[in-house]
């Protein structure tokens, strides 16, 4: 057992060697862990009720010590909001991720393992999806269903799980044929037991990249439904719709689009530096 | 020896797809005793991993057919079973080697878990994991690798000890049928030598009966107690190691493989191949398949098949031989 604790950490060792040389990857995760840590610790850092706070004779004021990110039409603290909004955005990049990789991860090895006709029904299905780009499709399922948390949720996971299938199909392809595939059936495995215990975690290497990048993706997919309308709606404090509020203000208060402008930025930003680094730090083709 | 353990009668296996049909194996015929071993000879594409695969029921579902023939093992058919009962005995009952140690392990799974997955999947007798890992430790100590290893990963060993972790894999639910696929194609020559006397002596250790498939006439001359000579899909000469290394009756096909046996004693510098190329086998010839190749060949070789004939269990696939005193048979 304490072998394979060893083995367990020097693997991770090597892993975090190859990682920490792209330099960029680094300060993605460094950026990323500061985000992470905001959404958690949100109420210690700030209460939830400063958000809500409507101070008549503080509204829109420019950052000062008392409000350092300002404060909007309504007297509110922009850094509360902007600090919690963090939950909002991770949680819903983090949670539709998570869902489109386990359909996609379904429905994409189905397709790359059997081959055939369940192959062709289930990317014929996908083509159909892909025909229609993700914002429109996001828009049209919100549209249908109406505005809510989970409705948005719902319409940029369908949005995503085209993508995904596509990839991870085309990983399993590959991985099915390996001979290891073969020795499994030789010993008598049966395909659901081939498919998780082989062939999913031989192709994990570029699903775990795909999966961060997508987070960055639906990050940014949320802010822009929230931005038009269509997503999580004011007052709760999401970063997109923060901004949609501050439009009407952009000349007179730009920091009220800034500041919220800025941790999009930021938050999408360090997961995809973040996916880069594990495409490097991963593929093992790069191995030295 | 032992009784019938594994019968083959006529198998047949085409490719078939859109644009053609590839002949792969054309009604090949053999059977083995407990305890036995047959050595499968032949070039490179003579059918001899599709009639493994075929017996083991791994072909690739799409595509290979197999119009006729029968597989008998421990009294059933294997062709006629479903694929949830094959499952039940690949792996318990019969099991195979693959000739890449290389690429046959699982990269992500530590080699004792892979070991054990066998076990764990044809598990009988009710073992708890506890005896699980005692009995893959086991097999590890047999096969030569010390247990202390099994935590490692595949990455973590040579090209000889991962073929030993192959045979550690087919070997642990002792199957009755062991189909060896070139086993020793991708070692060198002295960790050959080591992986064949292992695979003999677990042998007659277990009572296994082994199916080794190789091109590599010495390796046969070593292991096997029968021989079936492979061409182009069909079992051109059968009988046993005696009849084949030393009996004075042969196709000429059998003839020309052993002539292009370098000599070790004999000064000729030159090696001495059988010439031209196998055939193309999405075309079924007329007559002989090694027709074009023979040295001996007649106007009927082209012709007409030649039937199979037999003497005291010595099966010869020829024209040449109709004239002696030899029985047809089939």
């Amino acid at each position: 057992m304490n072998r394979k604790k060893e083995k367990r950490n020097a693997q991770i060792k090597e892993f975090w060697r190859r990682y920490k040389k792209n330099k960029a990857a680094v300060t993605g995760l460094v950026i990323l862990c500061v985000i992470v840590g905001i959404a958690i610790f949100a109420d210690l850092i700030i209460p939830y009720s400063k958000c809500v706070e409507q101070v008549g004779a503080d509204r829109l004021q420019w950052p000062s010590a008392a409000h350092w990110f300002g404060t909007d039409e309504f007297g509110r603290d922009l850094f509360a909001r902007v600090i919690h909004g963090a939950r909002y955005s991770l949680f819903i990049g983090v949670v539709t991720s998570l869902i489109a990789l386990a359909v996609g991860a379904v429905l994409g090895a189905s397709a790359g393992y059997f081959g055939g006709v369940v192959d062709n029904v289930i990317c014929r299905i996908i083509d159909v999806f892909m025909c229609v780009p993700p914002i429109l499709l996001s828009l049209a399922v919100v549209a249908a269903l109406g505005t809510s948390m989970r409705n948005l949720i719902i319409a940029i996971t369908i949005s995503c799980i085209p993508g995904n299938v596509r990839l991870i199909r085309s990983v399993v392809l590959t991985v099915a044929e390996q001979d290891y595939v073969e020795v499994a059936r030789s010993y008598g495995a049966s395909n659901a037991r081939i498919i998780f215990r082989y062939v999913l975690p031989n192709a994990m290497g570029p699903i775990i990249v795909n999966t961060t990048m997508a987070i960055s993706d639906m990050i940014l997919s949320a802010a822009g439904l929230s931005f038009i309308g269509m997503g999580i709606q004011p007052p709760s404090p999401e970063w997109g719709a923060l901004l949609s509020a501050a439009q009407t203000y952009i000349f007179t208060s730009p920091y009220l689009l800034a500041f919220p402008g800025i941790f999009i930025v930021l938050s999408s930003l360090s997961f995809n530096l973040v996916g880069d680094g594990l495409t490097d730090a991963l593929d093992p083709k790069l191995k030295d | 020896m032992g009784k019938e353990i594994l019968e083959v009668k006529n198998l047949t296996i085409q490719y078939r797809t859109d644009l053609e049909t590839v002949y792969a194996v054309n009604g090949i015929s053999f059977s083995l005793k407990e305890g036995e071993t047959l050595g499968l000879v032949g070039e490179t594409g003579a059918g001899k991993t599709t009639a493994a695969l075929g017996i083991m029921g791994l072909l690739p579902e799409r595509t290979a057919v197999i119009p006729k023939g029968e597989v008998k093992f421990d009294g059933k058919d294997l062709l006629k079973l479903s694929e949830q009962e094959m499952q039940k005995i690949r792996g318990s009952k019969m099991s195979m080697i693959f000739q890449d140690p290389m690429t046959a392990l699982n990269p992500v799974l530590p080699v004792g878990k892979q070991i054990g997955e066998a076990l764990y999947l044809h598990n009988e007798e009710n073992l708890t994991n506890s005896q699980i890992e005692e009995k893959v430790e086991e097999t590890l100590e047999l096969v030569g690798i010390p247990k202390e290893r099994k935590v490692e990963y595949p990455y973590q060993f040579s090209g000889g000890m991962r073929q030993r972790v192959v045979i550690a894999i087919a070997l642990i639910c002792n199957p009755g049928l062991l189909i060896a696929d070139e086993p020793t194609t991708a070692l060198d020559v002295t960790i050959q030598a080591q992986i064949l006397t292992m695979i003999c002596n677990l042998q007659r250790k277990y009572g296994t009966s082994v199916i080794m498939i190789t091109h590599d006439l010495g390796v046969v001359a070593e292991t096997c107690d029968k021989v079936a000579i492979m061409y182009a899909g069909e079992v051109v000469e059968y009988g046993t190691l005696r009849d084949i290394f030393t009996g004075d009756r042969h196709h000429p096909y059998t003839e020309g493989l052993f002539g292009s046996i370098p000599s070790l004693t004999g000064d000729s510098r030159r090696l001495h191949p059988i010439e031209g190329l196998m055939p193309d086998p999405t075309k079924k010839p007329e007559g002989c398949w090694f027709a074009p190749r023979c040295g001996k060949c007649t106007e009927k070789c082209k012709k007409q098949v030649p039937p199979v004939y037999e003497k005291d269990g010595h099966q010869i696939r020829c024209h040449l031989f109709d004239e002696q005193d030899t029985e047809e048979v089939q």
